[in-house]
């Protein structure tokens, strides 16, 4: 396992490790940047053919997942000076060990899936579909609404891994607007967010279920 | 003769390696602080002084500090220090020494509760419950280490070139197996930021607060065994950062020691710019370490597919 594209997908897995482990939000953001980082630079050691283009559209993806979005999360906390505490609903050790387990279960449930992935790349797939599946474990089991945010941007961490493992033309363009329509879904969430904090004074999801109009 | 020759100057060293951990604290402190020397010094005060025993403990507890240090010593004699052959060596005595080391932390436990201080009963509770996680932690090591040779001997892992095969096979994840054992080491030995060695408050200690009761040469077997326990554990952790051999044994040796500083200058560094953990923290401290291990296990079982 000495070529850098493994070597890259099992720091992602560990940062899912550690972004199931991580109690605080602020850590949370910050795992998840990394995540975005480690995840956006895969295509460049890929092998595939790059032109100038789609070595931009690689940067340009970098540059939102790694900071935009992380970035634009973290002012919106500290704006609405939000409970830093991640509210889980399963605890932090019982997130780790079901980690591991989620992992175990990618690895034993890829091959079955015959995606055409590039060969020589066995832990491609797993690393997807781990995150996609621990993303989802994310927002089932935290109750603050900014940690769902973060598990979604895990899922669509995955989704991307998988769209680079097929080496298409078009696979940037769509990889771009799908970012673009994160970016722009974070900062709904930020906005709506923080009105929710101002008229409610809470993130609880739990608590939303009291609205009444 | 050769091993034993090692494992002799190993164990005379023990003590100057724990001094240069104060050395590096004490640095971070701006402070001079003690010679190197100092635990020899200790020692050999302790030794030449008589014990005081209770009148409520039984023959458990002068059994505690004695198996506690033969047990790291018999532990000790299946190190390969440096790469050579091991002095004992059989198939199978990983989970030995595993359960030696297990054994010697029972009588520290079993002398505790002997003498019905209530302080003594809560380190025991920590002391028990803490090292769970981390023998979990090394069986997922050993399972691994199992499944990159095929044998179930401590020599066989670390002799020779053996961890550079590991690196070359397992990779980059082998580096997490180095993580893992070293926050077992920091958890065994009882090191901040698990246990504070250097505190002398009862109700945040651990492994301190064990041995309040034993004093004079009861005591100093007990810090010797310490001593002894700390170095088996870096000595796995030296072989697998500088996995290289020179050729002379010579060479090798005088490599490892120098590698051994590195380690233990480590964790002087952790212990200086760390705060121990709350006690709840803890467990999620050590079950990192057992995360990092099955994982680096896990990954490497599908690339030895």
């Amino acid at each position: 396992m000495t070529n850098p594209v493994e070597t890259l997908l099992v720091l992602v897995l560990l940062s899912v490790l550690s972004a199931l482990g991580s109690s605080r939000l602020p850590s949370l953001i910050k795992v998840l940047s990394f995540q975005g980082l480690v995840v956006s630079i895969v295509p460049l050691f890929m092998g595939h053919e790059m032109n100038t283009g789609s070595i931009i559209f690689t940067l340009v993806t970098f540059l939102i997942r790694a900071f935009a979005i992380p970035l634009y999360i973290y002012v919106a906390i500290r704006r609405v000076a939000i409970r830093r505490e991640a509210n889980p609903i399963v605890g932090y050790h019982a997130s780790l060990l079901l980690g591991l387990v989620l992992i175990v279960a990618a690895i034993a449930v890829s091959p079955k899936f015959n995606l055409p992935m590039p060969q020589g790349r066995p832990l491609m797939l797993p690393t997807a579909v781990t995150l996609v599946v621990a993303g989802m474990f994310l927002i089932m089991s935290r109750r603050n609404a900014i940690a769902m945010v973060l598990g979604y941007m895990m899922m669509e961490n995955g989704i991307y891994l998988v769209g680079t493992g097929f080496s298409l033309r078009a696979q940037h363009i769509v990889e771009f607007g799908i970012l673009l329509d994160v970016l722009a879904g974070v900062m709904i969430m930020a906005v709506i967010l923080q009105h929710i904090k101002q008229a409610f004074d809470s993130l609880d999801t739990a608590r939303l279920t009291t609205l009444k109009e | 003769m050769q091993s034993i020759l090692l494992l002799f100057i190993a164990m005379l060293l023990a003590p100057l390696y724990a001094a240069w951990i104060l050395k590096i604290k004490a640095f971070f402190g701006g402070k001079k602080g003690p010679p190197l020397l100092i635990h020899y010094y200790t020692l050999i005060k302790l030794l030449r002084k008589g014990s005081v025993y209770s009148t409520s403990t039984t023959f458990l507890f002068k059994m505690g500090p004695l198996v506690s240090l033969t047990t790291a010593a018999v532990a000790l004699m299946f190190v390969p220090i440096g790469g050579s052959p091991s002095l004992f060596s059989f198939h199978g005595d990983v989970i030995f020494v595993l359960y030696l080391l297990g054994l010697g932390r029972f009588f520290t436990i079993a002398a505790a509760m002997d003498t019905a201080s209530p302080f003594e009963g809560m380190g025991a509770a920590r002391e028990a419950y803490f090292p769970i996680i981390c023998e979990a932690t090394l069986f997922v090591m050993l399972i691994l280490f199992y499944l990159l040779t095929g044998e179930l001997k401590l020599s066989a892992y670390f002799e020779g070139l053996q961890p550079l095969r590991f690196w070359h096979t397992a990779g980059a994840t082998l580096l997490f197996v180095v993580i893992a054992l070293f926050i077992v080491l920091l958890t065994e030995n009882a090191r901040v930021p698990v246990d504070d060695p250097a505190t002398h408050l009862e109700l945040t200690m651990i492994h301190e607060v064990m041995v309040l009761d034993h004093s004079g040469p009861d005591f100093a077997m007990i810090e010797l065994g310490a001593f002894f326990k700390l170095f088996f554990y870096s000595a796995f952790i030296a072989r697998l950062i500088f996995p290289f051999t020179m050729g002379p044994l010579a060479a090798d040796v005088a490599l490892f020691f120098a590698i051994l500083i590195l380690i233990y200058g480590i964790v002087g560094v952790t212990e200086s710019i760390m705060a121990r953990y709350r006690m709840d923290k803890v467990p999620q401290f050590v079950l990192t370490s057992f995360a990092l291990a099955a994982f680096a296990t896990i990954i490497t079982l599908e690339y030895i597919k």
